[in-house]
């Protein structure tokens, strides 16, 4: 290697030094000096104290006596979160599964208990054993009386972080060794981008590496955060997120100082990014981007600023399109900047002045994925590339069009190095599962997503996506590790009454979240801070890995979910085959003596596996800066994207002969069901709700640790941020306890009067634990759960994604006495009589 | 030279007038005793691992390696040396050994490989020299110590049970598997994944008949003249190509083709309307009539492009085609579903049509550690066994058109 780690570090250091100048990001590095009284044994060097790594960063940890007294952030980490802060709240908070327990009614009656019940929250404590024994049970019951169209094995999405641990390869290699299940298709976040964007930029894109920042930050003259977030978004990555992405916005804040780039914020509200760099805002309608961008792009035909020469030799189909924009079309509407004015509010000679400057500099467009997770979420994003192949700057330094600028420190370039592997999700070659059944009964083998609930309500009903036809299996049982679908599925009340069709439900998790509640049979896994693995460090930098070191011994009698599902397969006596007869420790060094040796291949030098145990850490120098889609630019044939024809494809002859009413064959603006600011029900419901990621949570986790509650609930309540206008016109003042509502459900929240958010906008972010008062429907949320309140419907027959930010609502000032918040604290411990068991 | 012949003649043939027979016959035995003993003697010698690291290129590059693995050092203490592995232990294998070894000692004393880095760089012609000999033996001074029919399979992890019982049926030669078991592995040049040896080595020991089609197994570059001179393109791996002729180290092959006909068209694929690259041609020749014929020429109704069928006559190197193109995609197959499911379940092959797949793969092998040949490898063996291709229910984007639980 020409490039040592210690010169590396000293760069790394040196960026990120000059950038120190983020106060709102850094958690002060001396904070909360130890807790502890005793531990003589722990210094204060923190580089000698366990480290382990996260969602939210790498950590030290100082652990004295089995117990873990504090905290700090990596020391490579220069700008750590937060969040890190509610790490010990998490693992000794009252949440936590510590027992093995049955929902009540099932452990009298199994299977045929009386499903009303669940959310009544009503368990009894087992054994390890029983419990198991239940678990394998129901899976032999399944697959012997029915097949493997009754059990859904729910997709995981963001487990806790480490290769050896990660719960849903446990849980899928286990489950499908005993026989095959209904699985998932997409994922909450991206689905309607993920699905749309292959047609179009023939790639996923949203979980694609980006345009390196140095290129961005040298070549950029203008850069457009399309409602996109990402000083709140990159706190956490999928690997422990080495929060690199931090320095480049700290020298972006320099530039837009010095007005050598500017940065427009084009979303409805003030975000964190634009509040940090001091960037402009440009505000627009809820739900109306796409008139914006049909305006936008109308503007650069008639005024000639687009790029004739890169649509005749990058793309396909702008001569279908551009009938639709001209008015020529089946609408006849012509899609003039005072037509788009009319709905997505900004002024008409904004709207042309926009689309000069995007064309008349190089202009770099950094979508959010918030836009596509709404009614017809496929069409802002095809009209985004539209535009960006209008402009012509696809491929060139500095500009064209990214979708996920604000997602693990994407932007940051690549170490090269290989990362490590996992603990294997498939069963090993050649292996068949103990009930090797493929009969599906004609239902298919996946549910898109966000269509599971359906599946329980509309047995048997077959629908559109993607081109295809699926037959949506009425699973009987489902089993969720380590993901709480009672948070990120929308519209509550649904799935209460869709869950009383399922006659088994098992739940793996280390707190107690809805998803525990709403189950039959709860297994208690330990947190990742009690066991041994090891991370990759840097989702796409591949900066380095990261040694996970276990803190403490697991709490109660919470297990790894290695130790759960080896257990489980011993019940069918294939426990050796799904270890491999390697244990914990055993994995973690094979999986890093097998990266070691492939990245020896590369001459990537690593350490031992006892040395790295040791230092816990192996760093990898910046690899090179790097240009999205530079080689299709540069050759468009031999680097032919993925798309049907291999180019941009403007009009997609293969989405037009699906013929959907809802995804035509080119952008197209539609209606939705439910619109703010004079759209269908914005009488009745005048407020938006979006439903953002949150700023101190990843997703629900977290949401249960009190200490970092405690730093944004009001009344003990999930926040509603609301403008200043909308309060008062409801009487509403700052920490007020207010009722949100609309015909679908009810909460109760805490209102955030913020004038970062416009009238008719308000914000419940996504991941407040849901609460209800009781098991029955249309129950009140006593926390503030947005997905209480949002509709759960299909982005359209191609993605059939979650439209959760298509959602109107009414807030009112909340009058009476409030109920008990009831997310937090575990179950309700009952004897097999249903008497409440004393627990102190 | 007549003279020295009859001189020999003579010499052999006619019968000694002045030493007696007895003599004669007693010396030539007692030489050829000597003689006998003195090549045993130097046989052994040289059959000790004393001679064999006594050179310092084995002493400071095999011998260290060695010494890390459980050939050298083990629980119960059976150790392999070098001649255990490296010497056929049959007589007249063995002498022909030692006689190829002369080359070894010659590269030794003119130095080809006579620095670490000198070595590296030679050693995947001495690994290939090495895994072609135990590939013809089926890995037989392995088998010396580990025969299939004395393994107890029970007794293996279960992962190794379905390896190690495959290949027992197909009486596999052990080091098709275990290459880089007691050595290093050489750098392999782009190619790091080490199952492509496996198909070098089919391919220079392939039989090539004038008139039938075979399957290019490593990615190369297509040539103008018999002579190798003048580049025009490159063929990617497992292309479809008819052998014409051959000549010295070159072969000439047919392409038959389609390409899309726009922009230089200089990207050829095997399919009709399917985005499968088997050929890229240079810039220059891809529109030379010379070259190139166009035989048919349809629009792609998915797309509205013009696709057109071509052929072509091209040069390749000799040595790097194969008949059948399942061992490429066995080879695929495997890095697929390890590699693909370590963050997610990895679709069914047949779960996307031809031309989808490229846009998924490429939106995810990121995340994956897979080498850029054997990217392009899984790609097209995902391509080839798409819903395009299946004989099986899925549709275009079947319910799996997505990836399944892959990120938040």
């Amino acid at each position: 290697m020409s490039y040592s780690r210690r010169g590396f570090l000293k760069a790394m250091t040196l960026l990120s030094g000059s950038a120190l100048v983020a106060p709102s990001l850094l958690v002060p590095r001396r904070a909360g000096a130890a807790a502890a009284g005793g531990g003589a044994a722990a210094t204060d060097d923190i580089t000698t104290w366990k480290i382990t790594g996260s969602h939210f960063g790498a950590i030290r940890a100082k652990v004295v006596g089995d117990r873990v007294v504090d905290i700090r952030p990596f020391e490579h980490d220069k700008y750590p979160t937060e969040m890190i802060k509610g790490i010990i709240g998490l693992i000794y908070g009252p949440s936590r599964v510590r027992y093995p327990m049955v929902r009540l009614d099932w452990y009298r009656k199994r299977h045929l208990s009386d499903t009303s019940q669940r959310g009544d929250n009503r368990f009894v404590r087992v054994g390890w054993d029983e419990a198991l024994d239940l678990f394998y049970g129901e899976l032999e019951r399944i697959q012997r009386e029915h097949g493997p169209w009754a059990l859904h094995t729910g997709g995981v999405g963001w487990r806790s972080v480490g290769q050896v641990h990660s719960c849903g390869n446990h849980m899928v290699r286990a489950v499908g060794m005993h026989g095959r299940s209904v699985g998932t298709a997409g994922d909450y976040s991206t689905g309607a981008g993920q699905t749309i964007l292959p047609y179009v930029l023939g790639s996923t894109e949203v979980y694609s590496q980006g345009t390196s920042w140095e290129v961005i930050l040298r070549e950029s003259k203008l850069i457009v955060f399309w409602a996109n977030d990402p000083i709140k978004n990159l706190q956490v990555g999928w690997n422990t997120e080495t929060h690199e992405a931090y320095a480049y916005y700290a020298q972006l804040k320099q530039k837009i100082a010095d007005k050598s780039i500017r940065v427009i914020c084009l979303d409805p509200v003030k975000s964190k990014t634009l509040n940090y760099l001091g960037a402009e805002h440009q505000y627009v309608n809820p739900m109306t981007d796409v008139p914006l961008m049909l305006a936008i792009a109308h503007t650069l035909v008639k005024e000639k600023l687009h790029d004739q020469k890169f649509l005749d030799s990058y793309t396909l189909g702008f001569d279908r399109f551009l009938p639709y924009l001209e008015g020529r079309g089946e609408d006849g509407v012509e899609k003039t900047p005072e037509w788009a004015a009319a709905i997505c509010g900004v002024p008409a000679d904004r709207i042309r002045e926009l689309a000069r400057l995007l064309a008349q500099n190089r202009s770099q467009l950094i979508f959010g994925w918030a836009i596509q997770r709404q009614q017809h979420g496929e069409q802002p994003y095809w009209m985004g590339a539209v535009l960006a192949a209008m402009l012509g700057q696809i491929g060139l330094p500095g500009g064209g069009i990214s979708y996920a600028h604000h997602y693990s420190s994407v932007g940051v370039s690549s170490s090269g190095a290989a990362m490590p592997g996992a603990f294997p999700l498939n069963l090993d070659p050649g292996r068949k599962p103990k009930h090797d059944n493929t009969d599906y009964k004609g239902y298919g083998a996946v549910i898109p997503i966000a269509r599971v609930i359906d599946a329980l309500l509309e047995p048997g009903k077959e629908i559109d996506f993607n081109g295809n036809k699926v037959k949506l299996a009425p699973y009987r049982m489902a089993i969720f590790s380590g993901c709480n679908q009672w948070h990120r599925q929308p519209q509550r009340n649904r799935m209460k009454e869709a869950w009383k069709k399922l006659e088994t439900v098992v739940a793996i998790d280390y707190n107690w979240t809805a998803t525990c509640r709403f189950a039959d049979i709860v297994l208690p896994a330990c947190t990742p801070y009690e066991r041994n693995d090891l991370d990759a460090y840097g989702s796409y930098s591949n900066r380095g890995i990261i040694a996970m070191h276990k803190l403490i011994d697991p709490l109660f009698h919470s297990r790894t979910d290695f130790d759960i599902f080896r257990a489980l397969t011993r019940r069918f006596n294939r426990d050796q085959e799904y270890s491999r007869g390697l244990d914990e420790m055993q994995w973690v060094e094979k999986l890093y003596e097998d990266c070691r040796k492939e990245n020896g291949l590369k001459d990537i030098a690593m350490p031992p596996f006892a040395e790295f145990w040791k230092k816990g850490y192996v760093l990898f120098p910046e690899g090179k800066p790097w240009v999205r889609h530079a080689d299709f630019r540069d050759d468009a044939e031999v680097n032919a994207l993925g798309t049907p024809s291999g180019f941009i494809e403007i009009f997609s002859r293969k989405i037009e002969r699906y013929g959907y009413a809802d995804c035509r064959g080119h952008p197209v603006w539609m209606e939705k069901v439910e619109r703010s600011h004079g759209g269908p029900g914005s009488d009745r419901h005048p407020l938006w709700l979006q439903s953002v990621h949150p700023d101190k949570r990843l997703h629900s986790q977290l949401c249960e640790s009190e200490p970092l509650r405690d730093t944004y609930a009001i009344q003990g309540r999930e926040p509603v941020f609301i403008s200043p206008q909308d309060a008062a016109a409801r009487g509403i003042k700052h920490g007020d306890l207010v009722r949100v509502f609309n015909d679908r459900g009810q909460l109760l929240a805490g209102a955030n009067v913020s004038d970062n958010f416009p009238p008719g906008v308000v914000r419940i972010q996504e991941g407040a634990w849901f609460g209800p008062t009781g098991p029955d429907i249309g129950a009140l949320d006593t926390y503030g759960d947005p997905n209480t309140l949002t509709l759960d419907i299909g982005t359209s027959r191609l993605a059939q994604a979650t439209s959760a930010n298509t959602c109107l609502v009414q807030v009112e000032k909340f009058a009476g006495s409030a109920p008990a918040v009831t997310s937090f604290g575990g179950p309700v411990e009952v004897d097999p009589e249903g008497r409440k068991v004393d627990q102190s | 030279m007549k003279t020295l012949f009859a001189f020999i003649r003579r010499l052999f043939l006619r019968p000694s007038a002045r030493i007696g027979l007895g003599v004669l016959v007693t010396g030539g035995f007692i030489a050829g005793v000597a003689a006998w003993a003195g090549f045993n003697k130097a046989m052994e010698a040289t059959n000790h691992e004393r001679f064999c690291i006594s050179c310092h290129t084995m002493h400071d590059n095999l011998l260290p390696e060695l010494q890390k693995t459980v050939h050298w050092n083990n629980r119960t203490g059976v150790r392999a040396r070098c001649p255990d592995c490296h010497v056929p232990h049959a007589f007249t294998d063995k002498v022909a050994r030692k006689m190829q070894a002369s080359r070894e000692v010659w590269g030794h004393l003119v130095g080809t490989i006579g620095t670490r880095e000198k070595f590296k760089e030679h050693r995947i012609v001495l690994a290939q020299r090495e895994w072609a000999r135990f590939a013809a033996n089926g890995s037989k001074e392995c088998r010396a110590c580990h025969d299939y029919k004395d393994m107890d399979f029970e007794r293996m992890r279960p992962t190794s049970q379905v390896a190690m019982r495959n290949a027992a049926t197909r009486n596999q030669s052990c080091v098709d598997c275990h290459k880089g078991i007691a050595h290093q592995l050489p750098d392999m040049k782009g190619a790091h994944n080490p199952a492509f040896d496996t198909l070098v080595s089919a391919a220079a020991g392939q039989r090539v008949e004038v008139g039938t089609a075979y399957f290019t197994v490593v990615p190369q570059d297509i040539f103008a003249d018999e002579a190798l001179s003048t580049r025009i393109g490159a063929l990617e791996v497992a292309a479809k190509v008819k052998v014409l002729e051959t000549k010295g180290d070159a072969q000439q092959v047919e392409l038959a083709l389609w390409r899309k006909n726009k922009g230089y068209g200089r990207v050829w694929y095997g399919h009709f309307g399917l985005n499968i690259t088997s050929a890229v041609l240079d810039k220059a020749i891809a529109r030379d009539d010379k070259f190139v014929t166009v035989l048919e020429s349809k629009e792609d109704p998915l797309t509205g492009l013009e696709w057109q069928q071509v052929a072509a006559k091209a040069w390749i190197r000799k040595g790097s085609l194969i008949d059948s193109v399942e061992p490429i995609w066995t080879i695929a197959r495997a890095s697929y579903s390890t590699s693909c499911s370590v963050c997610h379940r990895q679709p069914d092959e047949a779960h996307f049509d031809a031309n989808t797949w490229p846009g998924l793969f490429g939106g995810m092998v990121g995340f994956t550690s897979m080498d850029g040949d054997t990217a392009k490898v899984v790609l097209k063996y995902l391509q080839t066994h798409s819903s395009d291709f299946s004989t099986t229910q899925h549709g275009a984007g079947a319910p799996d058109a997505t990836l399944q639980t892959a990120r938040p």
